[in-house]
């Protein structure tokens, strides 16, 4: 359990300290990968791609690129046999026999130039037997559609993950918990629903970028944009047979990442043609427009909800099915799919569910992890669903999820009772800053005015054993480094390491450095900066770190002091005594010790702190009935409304105002967690009204920012406001829970149920185009003509 | 579909003529494989994707004149071919007298792209979706044209030919668009629909202008445009002559707009349906007209 | 494809620069000036993060040619501080807590130190138009538009922005 210090001096934890890479950020002068000088060794690489969703590779021919001058390598598949994956292994680097979407990687190109790679694609001759593509999710979970992954049932895959070999079905996630069918009869209203959620893609400002170089040795280096360097080095170490310390990665500044810099995406191609010009460093990035179809995807889904309550409002029974149009490959969207399966209530206390969530195949883009993982998608139903239901039942939205909502030790779907959370607390802030209950007039005749709110949940979704790690050390200026293998991007994770590390040892925040950029070979492991885990686990980490420094440094003084440790502490960088009131600053002792009070020599020596923490009571959830008594480590829950006006003429929407409430635990840079809220929003504002990758037959029509619309400064509400809760997590630093995610979660169903309030009209789906709004207007008579 | 950008522009020759003859000289010379741009920001983009491959492109800023941006109160406002669109904002002349003008080029993409655009290149991309072009046509616009036979003038009405095409020959350069003084009394206003609240490109735009016109029966003469709403930009004439035929009222500028949208043949694209787009056309056509007719009042 | 030989003001320093004709201004600032604060984000004019002043507007560098530039005076986010004191629209962005990734704010802090030269007391409404070209996906623009006011009103005064001598 972590323990702030001692007492009265302020502690940078809770303080809204300025961001530790703020001023080479504004100045220009941070580092991001395709910044990194190589010289003139660097080569270039560009990806011959398909141009077909579903199509048996026949013959690839290579000569003709392999001869133009300035190229010096072409690969293939052919040399690389091995899967690669996160959760279930069942991708190659280059396609083998197989093309599986629209841009799915079948050959690459090294040269000196990025035109010349270019060029050489157009000689690379490729012979498709064109196959019939998977389209829908649904579709592909039947009987009828073809198996695009003929070896599932051969994949490697992980322990919680269950696929259904000789299908499209690559994870199943079951939820069983009571009666559902005996259910459905004692409930005073039921409703059913189908939704449509539509591709996005996280449209980081940074795109995908790898840099690779290996060495006489067969060692490699990959620099990349990444939120993941160890788990990158893991995955692509075992494809490629190599031992993982024989490959380094370092992640330069991040220039986004929303989950879409996790695992391995395309890092992998440029390690691969870097092995065939050895020495030479490679650096492969996608365009803009290769961004939005060949980088992870956010999954599309159809989901389908039934539920019923009593006549109190009282959630009775839920059965919930989630079909995730997965795209080519789901090694890592399987967990999205099981995520979305344990938390399929919602947050909510539901005393008879069923639930089943099913990862699908298809040729579609490759879905991967994004922001919510998953959490989006299904609250995007689920919460207008709730509000239907409690329309339906005569009970005030907010009342109804009030009634129902989690509360401390509230029995969760999945077994076991969920810890101290807030909620409620956070619904009634929310209700109370949206001023729910009172209708405001629109701004103008043509106008219409609605409010609608909505609440949420997740957890941090990663393997059980997902660890981290942390070291401390100081400099002869007494000041300190603390090195970490969690990424910053943009989020703030190295301040507020700073902050924890200065509370736990007695420094202060400004004397703290954090040692970047991540870099394998020296940084301390972490599994990956997704999930909002970092502020929890890195942050755990740093804290015993930074004890174990503090421990070492009072050892040390109560000895030359001959004094016990407990009368000790450090304050502002000084150890003290509260007992003789004797000082020393750190800086006399951390490099070179203290001379021992008889004279006879010196102890202590270079301090060095180290620490790690990993969750080590996650009990797994059964496959038949996913019930676990402890499933995941923590929720973090919270809730959002919005206040918007529809525009008659256009179908226009302008969101007024937008107000957040998160219970975080603690903030441990109370600014930086607003400013999460307010970026979530925003970004869940713009999946809500903009957002969608126009799929047809397989192809991205829209992968431009043209045609890609996200919200730009005009379409941001004129007013936000986010409001911090904090119901302590026992076991998080200083009581800390994760926020990053959650803030694009309840975004999307607040703005539907708002436009509901507007004008009386819901849809299948998103984006609330002003078309899409429009249209149903009109089909719907609102307009009387 | 194909996905054919580019991570970086394709090799080409950049030309510099010194003159309008030279470069009228040089493009006639080279009528498959040359390419005129002002601030290159349709040209550019359509390189990187692949759309077209000029062995050369010819810059066509910084000759004779171009970059004039001229108001004569006895004959009009000139604006050369190179002058871009923030500095059209930005003028005083332009603010007073064709205040839609300035109107529609605000509602141009974004302020960084203003400092490249032209009113003259948007012209002459001839893009049915060109923001600037309605206003161009309502206020009579004429273009200046440097060919190899020599200086002609081209009104903008028989101008557009379809998506992309124009009646512009090899080797004719337009130096200029040069517009009469607003008629007395003239109100404007340009209005734009786009995906987001602003810098996409229109789903639909509406220029109107409206001035008092005691030859007509109205006694007010309107002028419509409308943009992405057709293969060219569209002037509703029907539209137009039953504005100048019946007394303005709410009714008869509703019956109007219906006649703007009947003449619009709008079609389905990635950014919107036809089905959308009639009812903007039409929606956004009374919006405008109303507001012309409230200013003039 | 010919070379040309350009000779442009950067960040306050003359520069004679050989270019390629299809080199664009921002190719050129990163690959040939080491200057790379400036950034690739679509090489299609669209998202902002390559936004430099040109002759004191700003342009997106993705979309122009360097050989368009001869004679012509750049500044980058490189020369907005000036002998270590930063700019105020920088002090003003890290204040207000508008940094997060950082890549958008090359493009955003140009982009607003022209506005506030062409308008010292913009309104939210002035702000958040002069930005709608520079794309921001981590902040949700809220604290840029603040960081923008805010920097209106600070008393530092920001060195003139060099405009080419003809």
């Amino acid at each position: 359990m972590a323990q702030a210090n001692i007492t009265n001096i302020s502690s940078p934890v809770g303080e809204s300290k300025p961001r530790i890479d703020a001023r080479e950020k504004v100045t220009g002068a941070a580092i991001y990968t395709d910044d990194l000088q190589f010289g003139n060794a660097l080569l270039y690489a560009r990806i011959k791609r398909s141009p077909h969703p579903h199509a048996l590779i026949k013959k690839i021919d290579v000569t003709k690129a392999q001869v133009l001058p300035g190229v010096k390598a072409v690969v293939t598949g052919e040399d690389f046999p091995g899967y690669i994956g996160l959760y279930l292994q069942d991708r190659f680097i280059f396609c083998r026999d197989r093309v599986r979407y629209v841009g799915d990687p079948v050959a690459g190109v090294a040269a000196i130039s990025e035109e010349i790679a270019q060029n050489a694609l157009d000689l690379i001759e490729v012979e498709y037997e064109v196959l019939e593509p998977v389209l829908d999710p649904e579709f592909g979970a039947s009987p009828e559609a073809p198996a695009l992954h003929p070896d599932l049932g051969q994949y490697v895959v992980a322990g919680f993950i269950f696929p259904e070999a000789g299908t499209n079905i690559s994870n199943h996630f079951k939820l069983r918990k009571g009666d559902v069918d005996g259910a459905w009869e004692k409930c005073a209203a039921v409703i059913e629903r189908s939704y449509r959620i539509p591709h996005i893609q996280h449209v980081p400002l940074e795109p995908h970028i790898a840099i690779s170089r290996v060495d006489e040795k067969g060692e490699v280096t990959l620099w990349t944009s990444s939120q993941s360097p160890f788990a990158q080095r893991n995955l692509i170490a075992q494809s490629l047979g190599l031992s993982q310390s024989d490959m380094r990665v370092i992640s330069p500044v991040v220039g986004g990442g929303f989950g879409g810099k996790a695992g391995v995406s395309m890092e992998a191609l440029a390690v691969a043609i870097a092995m065939k010009v050895k020495g030479h460093p490679v650096k492969l990035r996608l365009t803009r427009e290769e961004e939005f179809y060949t980088a992870f995807v956010r999954q599309g889904l159809v989901a389908h909800f039934k539920m019923g309550c009593d006549e109190t409002g009282r959630l009775l029974a839920m059965e919930n099915r989630f079909y995730w149009d997965g795209g080519a490959y789901t090694e890592y969207g399987v967990n999205i799919a099981r995520a979305a399966g344990y938390s399929c209530t919602g947050p909510y206390e539901v005393p008879n569910v069923k639930g089943d969530s099913y990862c699908v195949y298809t040729n579609h883009p490759v879905g991967g992890p994004m922001r919510g993982f998953g959490m989006p998608e299904m609250h995007a139903g689920l919460e207008q669903c709730m509000d239907e239901l409690a329309l339906q039942i005569g009970m005030d939205a907010v009342d109804f999820r009030k009634l129902n909502c989690l509360k401390t030790d509230s029995i969760l779907a999945t077994g076991g009772r969920i810890h101290p959370i807030g909620l409620v607390e956070c619904i009634e802030k929310v209700s109370e800053a949206i001023e729910w209950g009172k209708k405001a007039p629109p701004s103008a005749p043509n106008k219409r005015r609605g409010k609608g709110l909505a609440a949420m949940w997740k957890a941090p979704a990663m393997p059980p054993n997902a660890g981290s790690s942390a070291w401390v050390e100081l400099a002869e200026d007494g000041k300190v480094n603390v090195g970490i293998g969690g990424q910053d991007l943009g989020q703030g994770s190295f301040t507020i390491s700073a902050q924890m590390a200065a509370a736990t040892l007695g420094v202060p925040y400004e004397w703290v450095r954090v040692a970047a950029p991540v870099d394998t070979r020296y940084s301390p492991y972490e599994w990956q900066t997704v999930a909002s885990r970092l502020t929890w686990s890195m942050g755990n980490a740093i804290v015993n770190a930074a004890r174990d420094v503090r421990r070492q440094v009072l050892d040390l003084v109560s000895e030359a002091w001959e004094e016990t440790p407990d009368g000790l502490d450090i304050v502002n960088g000084v150890v003290i005594s509260y007992k003789s009131e004797k000082e020393t600053p750190l800086k006399n002792l951390v490099i070179y010790g203290l001379p021992k009070p008889d004279g006879s020599g010196w102890r202590g020596g270079p301090i060095i702190g180290r620490g790690n923490f990993m969750p080590n009571d996650v009990t797994g959830l059964d496959a038949e009935t996913g019930q676990g008594e402890h499933g995941v480590v923590h929720y973090t829950t919270g809730a959002q409304a919005v206040e918007l006006e529809v525009d008659l003429d256009t179908g226009q929407i302008e969101i007024i105002k937008g107000v957040a409430a998160f219970d975080v635990g603690k903030a441990i840079n109370p600014e930086m967690v607003k400013a999460q809220m307010e970026g979530g929003l925003v970004q869940g504002l713009s999946s809500a009204l903009f957002e969608q990758l126009q799929l047809k037959d397989g192809f991205v029509q829209n992968p431009s920012l043209v045609d890609y619309r996200i919200a730009t400064s005009t379409d941001i509400p004129r007013e936000m406001k986010s409001i911090i809760v904090e119901v302590p997590q026992d076991d998080g630093p200083w009581g800390a829970r994760g926020i990053g995610e959650h803030s694009m979660v309840p975004t999307l169903p607040a703005i539907a149920n708002a436009i509901y309030d507007a004008i009386g009209i819901r849809f299948d789906g998103p984006p609330f185009t002003a078309e899409k709004v429009y249209l149903a207007m009109l089909d719907a008579g609102t307009f009387g003509k | 579909m194909e996905y054919n950008t580019h991570p970086a522009l394709p090799e080409f020759e950049y030309i510099r003529p010194a003159s309008l003859a030279e470069a009228s000289d040089f493009l006639s010379h080279h009528p498959d494989t040359a390419r005129p741009f002002l601030g290159g920001t349709d040209v550019l983009v359509r390189m990187r994707d692949g759309f077209i491959k000029p062995e050369f492109l010819v810059d066509m800023k910084n000759l004779d004149g171009t970059n004039d941006l001229r108001f004569d109160p006895s004959t009009g406002l000139t604006l050369g071919a190179a002058v871009n669109m923030n500095r059209v904002i930005a003028s005083p002349d332009v603010q007073a007298h064709y205040p839609v003008l300035a109107e529609a080029c605000r509602s141009v993409a974004s302020y960084q792209l203003r400092t490249r655009a032209t009113i003259v290149g948007n012209i002459c991309n001839a893009s049915p979706a060109g923001d600037t072009i309605g206003a161009c046509l309502a206020l009579d616009g004429t273009l200046q044209v440097h060919g190899v036979n020599g200086p002609r003038q081209e009104p903008l009405g028989e101008f557009f030919l379809g998506p992309g095409k124009t009646t512009l020959r090899p080797g004719d350069i337009v130096t200029l668009i040069h517009f009469p003084l607003p008629p007395k009394g003239c109100a404007g206003k340009y209005l734009k629909l786009g995906r987001n609240q602003l810098s996409d490109l229109s789903i639909v735009g509406v220029t109107a202008l409206g001035y008092p016109d005691f030859s007509c029966q109205s006694g007010y003469h309107f002028r419509l445009a409308l943009a992405s709403v057709a293969p060219v930009p569209l002037v509703p004439a029907e539209a137009e002559t039953y504005l100048a035929t019946h007394s303005i009222t709410l009714k008869t500028i509703d019956e109007a707009a219906s006649l703007s949208a009947d003449a619009c043949s709008p079609i389905d694209d990635v950014r919107s349906s036809a089905r959308y787009r009639k009812q903007m056309a039409r929606n956004l056509s009374a919006k405008a007209l109303t507001e012309v007719w409230k200013n003039l009042n | 494809m010919a070379f040309h030989k350009i000779t442009i003001t950067i960040n306050d320093e003359l520069e004679q620069v050989v270019v390629p004709s299809n080199m664009t201004l921002m190719r050129m600032l990163r690959e040939t000036q080491a200057l790379t604060g400036t950034k690739n984000g679509c090489s299609a004019g669209e998202c902002g993060a390559c936004t430099v002043l040109m002759n004191g507007e700003p342009v997106n560098s993705c979309m122009i040619l360097a050989v368009e530039c001869d004679g012509g005076v750049i500044t980058t986010v490189e020369g907005l501080a000036h002998d270590r004191q930063l700019d105020p629209i920088q002090e003003a962005i890290i204040e207000a807590g508008g940094v997060q990734c950082g890549f958008c704010t090359p493009g955003i802090l140009i982009s607003s130190r022209a506005l506030l030269n062409r308008n010292p007391n913009p309104s939210d409404e002035d702000i958040r138009e002069a930005l709608v070209g520079n794309l921001c996906r981590c902040t949700g623009y809220m604290r840029i538009v603040e960081a923008v006011k805010k920097a209106a009103g600070m008393k530092i005064v920001a060195a003139p922005i060099p405009m080419p001598s003809d």
